[in-house]
């Protein structure tokens, strides 16, 4: 059992940057006991840390954004770690056309099944070329997954009660994106820029049911932490970035929709939610919340971090720019022609 | 970081947000239609983790020594380092501990006084017929929303308020010029997406502290600016102003 997986282990660590070495002391039980601690520690030192209107405010809205995308976030998970555990890879060369530029609209448009937020997009894609799919098609797949499936349209809907042409104007451009990229890739794209960790996942002699359990338990904790990350960082700018401030910035167009995209970028909210915010804010154009919609599902800090993990950074430092810029020109030509 | 771990926060974060969801907190954070989801997402997780936890808890003693057949991926501890849960799942302890510690009330006065901004009516409220309804059974007043009351204070043609009482409930916010505001936080979804609804209110403030419920009985009086803003801010001239206790439901949704 261990002299087989031991080269495969030594070539994940060339693709992944600061592995734990082998015999650390440190687990990971133990870091987790003393984060634990600190904050129990300084709430009985300094109760009064705990007790200011701007934390609780923070607070309030760290949580409503961690318990928003939840539900989304596990019916996500559930679902890949069902793709994982009970659909064969042969099914995908089946269902694929052989030709690159032809698998790449039927991946983009597969991602339409699979209800799922960026960040279990990620770990299918990289399965995907895994299991021989073409690169083009399971970057199609990766863009659209999570802008087009059925609960983000629903979410986009429901968010925007009075704009039904927000919902559809996102699965147009989003679809777009996610095709522009993936023929992009198949014309210019270099394999030398993929570096794919081969996944030890004793798959021979496990069974499905224990594929499945594992599959979800990891990939949530691995989405949940970056959901987590998200919530840090949508409550901070919630709290901290003055609504008059957003308001200055709304008024110009253009800079509206750079604020807006850049927004998209750091605030990194799940596609499954981020509807939500962007209705909330209220007096931005339709057009740059578009562009919020499109490029966020696509770009955004966690899903460059999760991609260089993935794919490794050669290819997250190309990706990432180069479909921030498809984004935003897609997001701005659907919104001229429909809203 | 090792599997137990992982599933143990799997198990804190779904037993907290079961017991958000089964209780009154979540109205703090999410619309009250959201619940099932939250229950169904608080359980599952709860039972994925406890699965692993305990099908883990042997393993973590024996710790390097994996049996050879041992069916799960990555379960032995040489392996668990490169390819074990991630360690960005050690933020998962994170809202576990603000909910814990801090349990976050639902936003109030702060929020309000931060995000304050011209009332936006909905196009659904638009339509309706300018009139206003009857009076409660038994009272002569008529119990409305603030976003309701808003909408007949701020439009062109008052009429309908004239000679009429209404009943208003809110939280106390002061103004920056010195005058007080009942205001409720109105969500669309969640807690981020909070807009505040404000009545000034023209009379003594009294003892009454921010974030303090009231609920006031009173009549129409023309809109004032926001001082900051130079909106127009619907009035109300109490008749009664009433301590109450925090309602269940904080938000207008």
């Amino acid at each position: 059992m261990h002299s087989a997986p031991e080269p495969v282990l030594r070539d994940d660590v060339d693709a992944t940057a600061g592995i734990d070495l082998p015999d650390r002391r440190i687990t990971s039980g133990d870091l987790l006991f003393v984060l634990i601690l600190i904050p129990i520690g300084l709430y009985f030192l300094r109760p009064d840390w705990f007790q200011g209107a701007a934390l609780q405010a923070w607070s309030t809205v760290f949580v409503a954004v961690c318990l928003q995308a939840l539900p989304f976030l596990v019916i996500g998970v559930l679902l890949s770690a069902a793709i994982t555990a009970f659909v064969p890879a042969s099914f995908f060369e089946r269902a694929l056309p052989a030709r690159p530029g032809l698998a790449v609209p039927v991946a983009g448009a597969a991602g339409a099944v699979l209800p799922g937020c960026e960040c279990a997009s990620v770990p299918v894609a990289g399965s995907l070329i895994r299991r021989g799919v073409a690169p083009a098609a399971a970057l199609a797949f990766l863009l659209s997954a999570p802008a087009i499936n059925p609960i983000v349209v629903v979410a986009t809907v429901v968010a925007f009660p009075d704009e039904p042409m927000m919902a559809v104007g996102r699965f147009i451009a989003s679809l777009l994106v996610a095709l522009v990229m993936g023929w992009l890739w198949a014309a210019f794209g270099q394999p030398s820029w993929l570096r794919l960790p081969q996944r030890v996942a004793g798959s021979s002699g496990a069974g499905r049911g224990t594929i499945f359990v594992t599959t979800a338990q990891h990939d949530f904790a691995h989405a949940g932490g970056f959901l987590v990350v998200g919530g840090l960082t949508a409550a901070t700018l919630n709290v901290v970035v003055p609504r008059a401030w957003l308001d200055t910035v709304a008024e110009s167009a253009v800079l509206s929709v750079l604020v807006m995209a850049l927004l998209a970028v750091i605030l990194a909210i799940c596609s499954e939610a981020d509807a939500f915010v962007a209705a909330s804010l209220t007096s931005f154009s339709l057009t740059s919340r578009l562009v919020f919609l499109v490029v966020g599902p696509v770009v955004d800090v966690k899903l460059i971090a999760l991609q260089s993990g993935t794919f490794g950074p050669r290819f997250a430092v190309r990706f990432a720019p180069a479909t921030l810029v498809v984004a935003v020109c897609c997001a701005l030509a659907v919104g001229w022609v429909l809203l | 970081m090792e599997r137990l771990t992982q599933n143990l926060l799997l198990v804190l974060l779904g037993g907290i947000t079961l017991r958000v969801a089964l209780t009154d907190a979540h109205l703090a954070y999410v619309q009250a239609g959201f619940r099932p989801f939250l229950i169904f997402a608080g359980a599952v997780l709860l039972v994925l983790g406890s699965i692993g936890t305990v099908r883990d808890w042997p393993l973590r003693q024996s710790d390097h020594e994996a049996e050879p057949d041992d069916p799960a991926p990555g379960a032995s501890g040489h392996v668990d380092h490169g390819h074990g849960p991630p360690r960005i799942g050690l933020f998962l302890v994170l809202p576990v501990a603000v909910l814990l510690l801090i349990a976050p009330p639902a936003l109030g006065a702060y929020t309000a006084d931060r995000q304050a901004q011209a009332i936006a009516i909905p196009e659904s409220l638009q339509n309706s017929a300018l009139r206003l309804g009857p009076d409660d059974d038994g009272a002569d007043y008529r119990s409305m929303p603030l976003l309701e009351y808003a909408m007949y204070a701020l439009a062109d043609d008052t009429f309908t308020l004239e000679d009429r009482s209404v009943r208003l409930q809110g939280f106390v916010l002061p103004r920056p010029d010195g005058g007080w505001s009942v205001a409720r936080i109105r969500i669309s979804c969640c807690a981020a997406d909070a807009v505040p609804v404000t009545v000034v209110v023209d009379g003594d403030r009294g003892p009454l502290q921010a974030d303090q419920w009231v609920e006031i009985i009173g009549t129409w009086a023309p809109p004032v600016a926001h001082p900051d803003g130079d909106y127009p801010e619907p009035v109300i001239v109490p008749r009664s102003v009433t301590p109450i206790p925090p309602p269940a439901s904080p938000y207008e949704g």
